[in-house]
Protein backbone atom coordinates (compact mmCIF):
# COMPACT_ATOMS: atom_id res chain seq x y z
CA UNK A 1 0.00 0.00 0.00
CA UNK A 2 0.98 3.68 -0.39
CA UNK A 3 1.73 5.82 2.13
CA UNK A 4 -2.45 7.10 1.98
CA UNK A 5 -3.12 3.50 2.37
CA UNK A 6 -4.25 3.13 -1.20
CA UNK A 7 -3.21 0.77 -3.80
CA UNK A 8 -1.67 2.70 -6.61
CA UNK A 9 -2.39 1.43 -10.41
CA UNK A 10 0.34 3.43 -12.66
CA UNK A 11 -0.72 2.70 -16.34
CA UNK A 12 1.96 3.80 -19.18
CA UNK A 13 0.28 5.74 -21.64
CA UNK A 14 4.12 5.58 -23.77
CA UNK A 15 2.71 5.01 -27.51
CA UNK A 16 3.85 1.31 -27.47
CA UNK A 17 1.90 0.34 -24.47
CA UNK A 18 -0.64 2.72 -25.69
CA UNK A 19 -1.37 0.68 -29.29
CA UNK A 20 -1.00 -2.48 -27.63
CA UNK A 21 -3.96 -2.00 -25.21
CA UNK A 22 -3.24 1.03 -22.21
CA UNK A 23 -6.60 2.42 -23.14
CA UNK A 24 -8.49 -0.94 -22.48
CA UNK A 25 -6.77 -0.33 -18.83
CA UNK A 26 -7.30 2.90 -18.42
CA UNK A 27 -11.36 2.57 -18.53
CA UNK A 28 -10.46 0.33 -15.51
CA UNK A 29 -11.11 3.36 -13.70
CA UNK A 30 -14.45 4.19 -14.84
CA UNK A 31 -15.54 0.75 -14.53
CA UNK A 32 -13.70 -0.09 -10.68
CA UNK A 33 -15.29 -2.99 -8.96
CA UNK A 34 -17.12 -1.92 -5.86
CA UNK A 35 -14.65 -3.34 -3.24
CA UNK A 36 -11.91 -1.22 -4.95
CA UNK A 37 -13.58 1.99 -4.52
CA UNK A 38 -11.53 4.38 -2.21
CA UNK A 39 -9.20 1.66 -1.85
CA UNK A 40 -7.35 1.43 -5.61
CA UNK A 41 -5.75 4.66 -7.39
CA UNK A 42 -5.60 4.08 -11.09
CA UNK A 43 -3.39 6.80 -12.83
CA UNK A 44 -1.65 7.16 -16.54
CA UNK A 45 2.03 7.89 -16.48
CA UNK A 46 3.92 9.77 -19.38
CA UNK A 47 5.96 6.85 -20.23
CA UNK A 48 7.30 3.94 -17.53
CA UNK A 49 10.48 3.28 -19.92
CA UNK A 50 10.62 -0.16 -19.38
CA UNK A 51 9.59 -1.39 -22.73
CA UNK A 52 12.93 -1.26 -23.62
CA UNK A 53 14.71 -2.58 -21.01
CA UNK A 54 15.07 -6.37 -21.71
CA UNK A 55 14.79 -7.91 -17.67
CA UNK A 56 11.11 -7.34 -18.51
CA UNK A 57 8.46 -8.84 -20.42
CA UNK A 58 6.12 -6.84 -22.95
CA UNK A 59 4.03 -3.87 -23.40
CA UNK A 60 1.33 -2.83 -21.92
CA UNK A 61 2.96 -2.11 -18.65
CA UNK A 62 1.22 -0.93 -15.25
CA UNK A 63 3.22 0.22 -12.19
CA UNK A 64 1.82 -1.67 -9.01
CA UNK A 65 2.33 -0.23 -6.03
CA UNK A 66 5.93 -0.13 -7.77
CA UNK A 67 6.27 -3.39 -9.06
CA UNK A 68 6.39 -3.59 -12.93
CA UNK A 69 4.03 -5.79 -14.56
CA UNK A 70 4.05 -6.38 -18.53
CA UNK A 71 1.61 -8.20 -20.57
CA UNK A 72 -1.25 -6.29 -18.91
CA UNK A 73 -4.60 -6.80 -19.50
CA UNK A 74 -7.76 -5.91 -17.44
CA UNK A 75 -8.14 -10.01 -15.62
CA UNK A 76 -3.91 -9.60 -15.26
CA UNK A 77 -4.37 -6.15 -12.91
CA UNK A 78 -7.02 -7.29 -10.96
CA UNK A 79 -5.66 -10.55 -10.13
CA UNK A 80 -3.06 -8.78 -9.20
CA UNK A 81 -4.93 -6.02 -7.30
CA UNK A 82 -7.00 -8.35 -5.98
CA UNK A 83 -4.47 -10.44 -4.15
CA UNK A 84 -2.94 -7.00 -2.91
CA UNK A 85 -6.56 -6.20 -1.68
CA UNK A 86 -6.76 -10.13 0.30
CA UNK A 87 -3.36 -9.88 1.87
CA UNK A 88 -3.63 -6.36 3.36
CA UNK A 89 -6.85 -7.44 4.89
CA UNK A 90 -5.65 -10.62 6.51
CA UNK B 1 -0.95 35.63 -42.28
CA UNK B 2 2.30 36.38 -39.96
CA UNK B 3 5.43 37.64 -41.09
CA UNK B 4 8.44 39.64 -39.32
CA UNK B 5 8.66 42.86 -39.19
CA UNK B 6 11.67 43.96 -37.53
CA UNK B 7 10.56 42.59 -34.23
CA UNK B 8 6.50 42.92 -35.15
CA UNK B 9 4.65 40.64 -36.54
CA UNK B 10 1.58 41.38 -39.22
CA UNK B 11 -1.40 38.96 -38.32
CA UNK B 12 -3.29 39.11 -41.43
CA UNK B 13 -6.40 37.17 -41.68
CA UNK B 14 -10.04 37.57 -43.08
CA UNK B 15 -13.54 36.21 -42.22
CA UNK B 16 -16.67 35.48 -44.84
CA UNK B 17 -20.02 34.45 -44.95
CA UNK B 18 -21.83 33.38 -47.87
CA UNK B 19 -25.27 35.15 -49.12
CA UNK B 20 -27.71 33.04 -48.41
CA UNK B 21 -28.63 30.77 -51.38
CA UNK B 22 -25.47 31.25 -53.11
CA UNK B 23 -22.78 28.31 -53.82
CA UNK B 24 -19.76 30.72 -54.32
CA UNK B 25 -18.84 33.86 -52.20
CA UNK B 26 -18.87 36.85 -53.88
CA UNK B 27 -16.13 38.57 -52.27
CA UNK B 28 -12.60 37.29 -52.10
CA UNK B 29 -9.67 38.04 -50.01
CA UNK B 30 -6.30 37.04 -50.90
CA UNK B 31 -2.92 37.86 -49.53
CA UNK B 32 1.34 37.29 -50.40
CA UNK B 33 4.12 37.87 -48.09
CA UNK B 34 7.29 38.72 -49.28
CA UNK B 35 9.84 37.92 -46.64
CA UNK B 36 12.34 39.29 -48.54
CA UNK B 37 11.14 42.69 -48.78
CA UNK B 38 9.83 42.03 -45.66
CA UNK B 39 6.33 43.16 -46.72
CA UNK B 40 2.82 41.84 -47.26
CA UNK B 41 0.00 42.68 -49.32
CA UNK B 42 -3.55 41.47 -48.97
CA UNK B 43 -6.52 42.48 -51.23
CA UNK B 44 -10.40 42.14 -50.85
CA UNK B 45 -12.20 42.69 -53.40
CA UNK B 46 -16.47 42.34 -53.78
CA UNK B 47 -17.85 41.40 -57.30
CA UNK B 48 -20.84 42.85 -58.52
CA UNK B 49 -23.80 40.70 -57.54
CA UNK B 50 -23.31 37.10 -55.95
CA UNK B 51 -22.75 33.65 -56.52
CA UNK B 52 -20.41 32.28 -59.22
CA UNK B 53 -20.01 34.99 -61.37
CA UNK B 54 -19.04 37.70 -58.71
CA UNK B 55 -17.01 35.33 -57.40
CA UNK B 56 -15.32 35.53 -61.15
CA UNK B 57 -14.83 38.95 -60.91
CA UNK B 58 -13.60 39.26 -57.32
CA UNK B 59 -10.80 36.87 -57.68
CA UNK B 60 -9.98 37.90 -61.16
CA UNK B 61 -10.05 41.68 -59.29
CA UNK B 62 -8.08 40.41 -55.97
CA UNK B 63 -5.22 38.18 -58.09
CA UNK B 64 -4.43 41.08 -60.74
CA UNK B 65 -4.17 43.77 -57.80
CA UNK B 66 -2.04 41.58 -55.36
CA UNK B 67 0.20 41.21 -58.81
CA UNK B 68 0.41 44.66 -60.12
CA UNK B 69 0.78 45.86 -56.33
CA UNK B 70 3.35 43.56 -55.42
CA UNK B 71 5.44 44.49 -58.76
CA UNK B 72 4.84 48.10 -57.58
CA UNK B 73 3.35 49.19 -61.00
CA UNK B 74 1.36 52.48 -61.26
CA UNK B 75 -1.37 52.14 -59.10
CA UNK B 76 -3.85 54.01 -61.89
CA UNK B 77 -2.93 52.20 -64.62
CA UNK B 78 -3.62 49.33 -62.50
CA UNK B 79 -7.02 49.80 -62.03
CA UNK B 80 -7.77 50.58 -65.50
CA UNK B 81 -5.66 47.61 -66.45
CA UNK B 82 -8.42 45.84 -63.71
CA UNK B 83 -11.70 47.32 -65.29
CA UNK B 84 -10.67 46.70 -68.67
CA UNK B 85 -10.85 43.32 -68.33
CA UNK B 86 -13.85 42.59 -66.34
CA UNK B 87 -16.87 41.94 -68.30
CA UNK B 88 -19.76 44.58 -68.25
CA UNK B 89 -22.75 44.23 -66.64
CA UNK B 90 -25.50 44.50 -69.17
CA UNK B 91 -27.91 46.85 -66.88
CA UNK B 92 -25.18 49.04 -65.24
CA UNK B 93 -22.79 49.02 -68.49
CA UNK B 94 -20.14 49.61 -65.94
CA UNK B 95 -17.67 46.45 -65.17
CA UNK B 96 -17.70 46.29 -61.25
CA UNK B 97 -15.47 45.34 -58.69
CA UNK B 98 -14.08 46.97 -55.50
CA UNK B 99 -11.04 46.79 -54.03
CA UNK B 100 -9.58 47.43 -50.81
CA UNK B 101 -5.70 46.79 -50.89
CA UNK B 102 -3.30 46.84 -47.69
CA UNK B 103 0.40 46.91 -48.57
CA UNK B 104 2.50 46.98 -45.50
CA UNK B 105 6.55 47.51 -45.82
CA UNK B 106 9.33 47.44 -43.62
CA UNK B 107 8.60 49.62 -40.52
CA UNK B 108 4.70 49.47 -40.48
CA UNK B 109 4.97 52.08 -43.36
CA UNK B 110 1.45 50.88 -45.21
CA UNK B 111 -0.51 52.11 -48.05
CA UNK B 112 -3.75 51.31 -48.42
CA UNK B 113 -6.01 51.68 -52.19
CA UNK B 114 -9.15 51.44 -51.86
CA UNK B 115 -11.81 51.60 -55.04
CA UNK B 116 -15.46 52.21 -53.61
CA UNK B 117 -15.52 49.94 -50.64
CA UNK B 118 -16.62 50.97 -47.49
CA UNK B 119 -13.71 53.25 -45.82
CA UNK B 120 -10.83 51.22 -44.01
CA UNK B 121 -10.54 51.56 -40.13
CA UNK B 122 -7.04 52.55 -38.46
CA UNK B 123 -7.66 51.39 -35.08
CA UNK B 124 -5.32 52.75 -32.32
CA UNK B 125 -6.01 52.47 -28.76
CA UNK B 126 -10.03 52.44 -29.57
CA UNK B 127 -9.66 55.08 -31.72
CA UNK B 128 -10.58 55.65 -35.30
CA UNK B 129 -7.13 57.16 -36.47
CA UNK B 130 -8.16 60.17 -39.12
CA UNK B 131 -6.55 59.74 -42.43
CA UNK B 132 -4.39 62.84 -43.28
CA UNK B 133 -2.33 61.55 -45.97
CA UNK B 134 -5.25 60.98 -48.75
CA UNK B 135 -5.18 61.33 -52.61
CA UNK B 136 -7.86 60.65 -54.65
CA UNK B 137 -7.06 59.62 -58.23
CA UNK B 138 -9.72 59.31 -61.43
CA UNK B 139 -9.33 57.62 -64.25
CA UNK B 140 -10.04 59.20 -67.74
CA UNK B 141 -11.49 56.35 -68.80
CA UNK B 142 -13.21 55.59 -65.93
CA UNK B 143 -14.75 58.58 -64.71
CA UNK B 144 -16.96 57.33 -62.42
CA UNK B 145 -14.36 55.21 -60.06
CA UNK B 146 -12.88 57.02 -57.74
CA UNK B 147 -9.86 55.47 -55.85
CA UNK B 148 -8.18 56.74 -52.41
CA UNK B 149 -5.04 56.27 -51.95
CA UNK B 150 -4.11 56.59 -47.95
CA UNK B 151 -0.48 56.24 -46.35
CA UNK B 152 -0.49 54.89 -42.70
CA UNK B 153 2.10 54.91 -40.21
CA UNK B 154 1.70 51.36 -38.35
CA UNK B 155 2.62 51.42 -34.84
CA UNK B 156 2.62 48.43 -32.65
CA UNK B 157 -0.54 47.00 -31.71
CA UNK B 158 -2.62 48.81 -34.42
CA UNK B 159 -4.93 47.94 -36.61
CA UNK B 160 -6.25 48.06 -39.90
CA UNK B 161 -9.80 46.44 -40.74
CA UNK B 162 -11.26 46.49 -44.09
CA UNK B 163 -14.61 45.24 -45.04
CA UNK B 164 -17.35 44.48 -47.99
CA UNK B 165 -20.69 46.53 -48.25
CA UNK B 166 -22.34 43.26 -46.71
CA UNK B 167 -21.04 44.31 -43.62
CA UNK B 168 -22.17 48.06 -43.11
CA UNK B 169 -25.53 47.15 -45.38
CA UNK B 170 -25.93 44.17 -42.89
CA UNK B 171 -29.73 44.49 -41.88
CA UNK B 172 -30.59 47.22 -44.48
CA UNK B 173 -34.17 48.35 -44.42
CA UNK B 174 -35.07 46.12 -41.72
CA UNK B 175 -37.04 47.25 -38.26
CA UNK B 176 -34.25 49.37 -36.44
CA UNK B 177 -31.34 48.89 -39.08
CA UNK B 178 -32.95 50.97 -41.40
CA UNK B 179 -30.12 52.39 -42.75
CA UNK B 180 -27.86 49.17 -42.05
CA UNK B 181 -25.25 48.52 -39.63
CA UNK B 182 -23.19 51.08 -41.23
CA UNK B 183 -19.56 51.72 -41.01
CA UNK B 184 -20.15 53.62 -37.89
CA UNK B 185 -22.20 50.52 -36.16
CA UNK B 186 -19.73 48.05 -37.21
CA UNK B 187 -16.53 50.44 -35.40
CA UNK B 188 -18.71 50.87 -32.23
CA UNK B 189 -18.78 47.33 -32.03
CA UNK B 190 -15.32 46.63 -33.09
CA UNK B 191 -14.40 49.06 -29.90
CA UNK B 192 -16.56 47.44 -27.81
CA UNK B 193 -14.47 44.07 -28.57
CA UNK B 194 -11.53 45.26 -28.27
CA UNK B 195 -12.01 47.11 -25.26
CA UNK B 196 -12.59 44.02 -23.79
CA UNK B 197 -10.26 41.65 -25.00
CA UNK B 198 -7.45 44.21 -26.18
CA UNK B 199 -4.97 41.49 -27.59
CA UNK B 200 -7.59 39.68 -29.44
CA UNK B 201 -6.21 37.97 -32.33
CA UNK B 202 -6.96 38.78 -36.15
CA UNK B 203 -8.41 35.80 -37.00
CA UNK B 204 -11.06 36.00 -34.14
CA UNK B 205 -11.61 39.71 -34.56
CA UNK B 206 -12.09 39.26 -38.26
CA UNK B 207 -14.57 36.18 -37.01
CA UNK B 208 -16.94 37.94 -34.76
CA UNK B 209 -17.03 41.06 -36.88
CA UNK B 210 -18.71 39.02 -39.55
CA UNK B 211 -21.12 37.22 -37.39
CA UNK B 212 -21.73 39.96 -35.67
CA UNK B 213 -23.01 41.65 -39.55
CA UNK B 214 -24.77 38.08 -40.13
CA UNK B 215 -26.79 38.22 -37.03
CA UNK B 216 -27.94 41.61 -37.48
CA UNK B 217 -29.84 40.11 -41.04
CA UNK B 218 -33.69 39.33 -40.25
CA UNK B 219 -33.76 35.68 -39.71
CA UNK B 220 -30.00 35.06 -40.07
CA UNK B 221 -30.65 34.91 -44.25
CA UNK B 222 -27.20 36.71 -45.46
CA UNK B 223 -28.82 38.86 -47.76
CA UNK B 224 -25.13 39.93 -49.49
CA UNK B 225 -21.97 38.48 -48.80
CA UNK B 226 -19.82 39.36 -46.32
CA UNK B 227 -16.35 39.91 -45.52
CA UNK B 228 -13.94 41.12 -42.78
CA UNK B 229 -10.37 41.39 -43.05
CA UNK B 230 -8.60 42.24 -40.20
CA UNK B 231 -4.40 43.35 -40.37
CA UNK B 232 -2.64 43.65 -36.87
CA UNK B 233 0.23 44.81 -35.78
CA UNK B 234 2.02 43.15 -32.83
CA UNK B 235 4.79 41.12 -30.85
CA UNK B 236 4.14 37.61 -32.13
CA UNK B 237 3.10 34.73 -30.23
CA UNK B 238 5.18 31.50 -30.19
CA UNK B 239 4.71 28.37 -29.23
CA UNK B 240 7.30 26.05 -28.88
CA UNK B 241 6.64 21.89 -29.85
CA UNK B 242 9.56 20.01 -27.91
CA UNK B 243 9.95 16.00 -29.35
CA UNK B 244 11.56 12.75 -29.06
CA UNK B 245 15.05 12.21 -26.97
CA UNK B 246 18.04 13.97 -27.88
CA UNK B 247 20.48 12.01 -29.81
CA UNK B 248 22.90 12.56 -27.75
CA UNK B 249 22.20 11.87 -23.61
CA UNK B 250 24.99 14.35 -22.90
CA UNK B 251 22.63 17.19 -23.69
CA UNK B 252 19.42 16.24 -21.86
CA UNK B 253 20.03 19.41 -19.62
CA UNK B 254 20.08 21.49 -22.74
CA UNK B 255 17.54 20.29 -24.08
CA UNK B 256 15.01 20.23 -21.26
CA UNK B 257 16.02 24.09 -20.26
CA UNK B 258 14.23 24.34 -23.56
CA UNK B 259 11.18 23.65 -22.01
CA UNK B 260 11.27 26.94 -19.40
CA UNK B 261 9.96 29.31 -21.89
CA UNK B 262 8.22 32.53 -20.16
CA UNK B 263 8.13 33.85 -23.94
CA UNK B 264 5.84 32.13 -25.09
CA UNK B 265 4.01 28.36 -24.41
CA UNK B 266 5.10 24.74 -24.84
CA UNK B 267 3.98 21.59 -25.68
CA UNK B 268 6.26 17.94 -24.95
CA UNK B 269 5.20 15.83 -27.49
CA UNK B 270 6.30 12.32 -25.98
CA UNK B 271 6.49 10.07 -23.22
CA UNK B 272 10.33 9.73 -22.95
CA UNK B 273 10.59 13.24 -23.56
CA UNK B 274 8.14 14.73 -21.01
CA UNK B 275 10.55 12.39 -19.07
CA UNK B 276 13.83 14.00 -19.89
CA UNK B 277 12.10 17.15 -19.35
CA UNK B 278 10.65 15.91 -16.09
CA UNK B 279 14.09 14.49 -14.42
CA UNK B 280 16.21 17.48 -15.76
CA UNK B 281 14.07 19.86 -13.95
CA UNK B 282 12.58 17.98 -11.20
CA UNK B 283 9.08 18.76 -11.95
CA UNK B 284 5.82 16.23 -12.91
CA UNK B 285 3.55 15.67 -15.13
CA UNK B 286 0.10 15.44 -14.09
CA UNK B 287 -2.41 13.77 -16.47
CA UNK B 288 -6.10 13.86 -15.41
CA UNK B 289 -7.60 10.66 -15.43
CA UNK B 290 -11.17 11.90 -16.05
CA UNK B 291 -9.90 13.25 -19.77
CA UNK B 292 -9.90 9.51 -20.72
CA UNK B 293 -12.83 9.53 -22.32
CA UNK B 294 -12.65 12.72 -24.20
CA UNK B 295 -9.29 11.23 -25.20
CA UNK B 296 -10.78 9.67 -28.03
CA UNK B 297 -8.30 7.28 -29.92
CA UNK B 298 -4.98 9.17 -28.39
CA UNK B 299 -3.60 9.09 -24.89
CA UNK B 300 -4.55 11.93 -22.58
CA UNK B 301 -2.91 14.90 -22.65
CA UNK B 302 -1.13 16.05 -19.26
CA UNK B 303 0.45 19.12 -17.72
CA UNK B 304 3.51 19.66 -16.55
CA UNK B 305 3.72 22.66 -13.97
CA UNK B 306 6.05 25.34 -14.79
CA UNK B 307 6.23 23.96 -18.52
CA UNK B 308 2.94 23.67 -20.22
CA UNK B 309 0.56 20.88 -22.27
CA UNK B 310 2.47 17.12 -22.36
CA UNK B 311 1.03 14.97 -24.85
CA UNK B 312 2.04 11.43 -26.30
CA UNK B 313 4.49 11.62 -29.37
CA UNK B 314 4.29 10.38 -32.91
CA UNK B 315 0.48 9.44 -32.77
CA UNK B 316 -0.63 12.82 -31.67
CA UNK B 317 1.54 14.60 -34.02
CA UNK B 318 0.14 12.37 -37.11
CA UNK B 319 -3.37 13.14 -35.96
CA UNK B 320 -2.39 17.07 -35.54
CA UNK B 321 -0.92 16.70 -39.39
CA UNK B 322 -4.13 14.99 -40.55
CA UNK B 323 -5.99 17.81 -38.56
CA UNK B 324 -4.44 20.86 -39.89
CA UNK B 325 -4.68 18.89 -43.71
CA UNK B 326 -8.60 18.60 -43.77
CA UNK B 327 -8.74 21.59 -41.59
CA UNK B 328 -11.41 19.94 -39.67
CA UNK B 329 -10.64 19.75 -35.58
CA UNK B 330 -13.48 19.73 -34.01
CA UNK B 331 -14.28 16.33 -33.00
CA UNK B 332 -10.46 15.44 -32.71
CA UNK B 333 -9.37 13.30 -29.93
CA UNK B 334 -8.19 15.95 -27.11
CA UNK B 335 -4.48 15.68 -27.16
CA UNK B 336 -4.34 16.45 -30.90
CA UNK B 337 -7.39 19.16 -30.34
CA UNK B 338 -5.41 21.23 -27.89
CA UNK B 339 -2.20 21.36 -29.68
CA UNK B 340 -3.83 22.69 -33.30
CA UNK B 341 -5.61 25.14 -30.69
CA UNK B 342 -2.23 26.51 -29.65
CA UNK B 343 -0.81 26.10 -33.16
CA UNK B 344 -3.92 28.68 -34.76
CA UNK B 345 -3.25 31.32 -31.39
CA UNK B 346 0.31 31.48 -32.70
CA UNK B 347 1.98 33.00 -35.28
CA UNK B 348 5.60 31.20 -34.47
CA UNK B 349 5.78 27.22 -34.15
CA UNK B 350 8.87 26.33 -33.35
CA UNK B 351 9.94 22.66 -33.34
CA UNK B 352 12.40 21.40 -30.99
CA UNK B 353 13.31 17.82 -32.69
CA UNK B 354 15.40 15.27 -30.63
CA UNK B 355 16.38 12.49 -33.34
CA UNK B 356 17.66 9.73 -31.33
CA UNK B 357 15.49 6.10 -32.50
CA UNK B 358 12.87 5.43 -30.12
CA UNK B 359 13.58 1.35 -29.99
CA UNK B 360 10.25 0.64 -28.85
CA UNK B 361 9.11 1.88 -31.96
CA UNK B 362 10.33 -1.00 -33.53
CA UNK B 363 8.53 -3.74 -31.86
CA UNK B 364 7.02 -5.66 -34.31
CA UNK B 365 3.92 -6.60 -32.57
CA UNK B 366 3.12 -3.17 -32.96
CA UNK B 367 -0.31 -3.25 -35.17
CA UNK B 368 0.31 0.16 -36.89
CA UNK B 369 3.33 1.10 -38.99
CA UNK B 370 4.64 4.64 -37.15
CA UNK B 371 5.68 7.18 -39.11
CA UNK B 372 9.04 8.68 -38.76
CA UNK B 373 8.77 11.75 -36.62
CA UNK B 374 10.80 13.99 -39.08
CA UNK B 375 8.63 13.06 -41.42
CA UNK B 376 5.64 13.90 -39.62
CA UNK B 377 7.34 17.26 -38.48
CA UNK B 378 7.84 18.02 -42.12
CA UNK B 379 4.61 17.31 -42.73
CA UNK B 380 3.42 19.83 -40.05
CA UNK B 381 5.69 22.30 -41.19
CA UNK B 382 4.25 22.49 -44.80
CA UNK B 383 0.59 22.66 -43.74
CA UNK B 384 1.40 25.54 -41.06
CA UNK B 385 3.58 27.31 -43.60
CA UNK B 386 1.24 26.93 -46.82
CA UNK B 387 -2.44 26.64 -45.43
CA UNK B 388 -2.20 28.44 -42.47
CA UNK B 389 0.12 30.71 -42.58
CA UNK B 390 2.29 30.49 -39.83
CA UNK B 391 5.82 30.87 -39.43
CA UNK B 392 8.08 27.47 -38.67
CA UNK B 393 11.39 26.40 -37.70
CA UNK B 394 12.78 23.53 -36.92
CA UNK B 395 15.88 22.74 -35.04
CA UNK B 396 17.16 18.98 -34.17
CA UNK B 397 18.97 17.58 -31.09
Amino acid sequence: MSEQGMIKVEVCCGTTCYLLGAQSLLALEKSMPAPWIGKVEIVAMPCLEVCTNDNYSHAPFVRINGEIVGDATVDLISKKVNDLLERHAQ
Amino acid sequence: MAMENDKLFVELEASQWIKTGQAACGDDFRCVRIPNEKRTIAVLSDGLGSGIKANLMASMTSTMALEFVRSNMDILQSAEIIMDSLPVCEIRKISYATFTVFDMQLGGKTRVVEMDNPPFIHLRNLIDLPKNNVKELVSERWPDRKMRITEVAMAPGDRLIAFSDGVTQAGLGCPGWKFGWRRDGALNFIKRTVEKNPEISARDLASVIAAEAMSIHPERKCMDDITCMVLYLRHPRVLRVITGPPFRKETDREYANLAVFPEGKVVLCGGTTANIVSRELRTRVDIDIKMVSRSGNLPPPGYMRGVGLVTEGILTLTQVAADLESGDWQNSAAAAKEIVNLMMDSDIVEFIVGTKINEAHQDPTLPVDLEMRRNVIKRLQASLENKYRKNVTIRYF
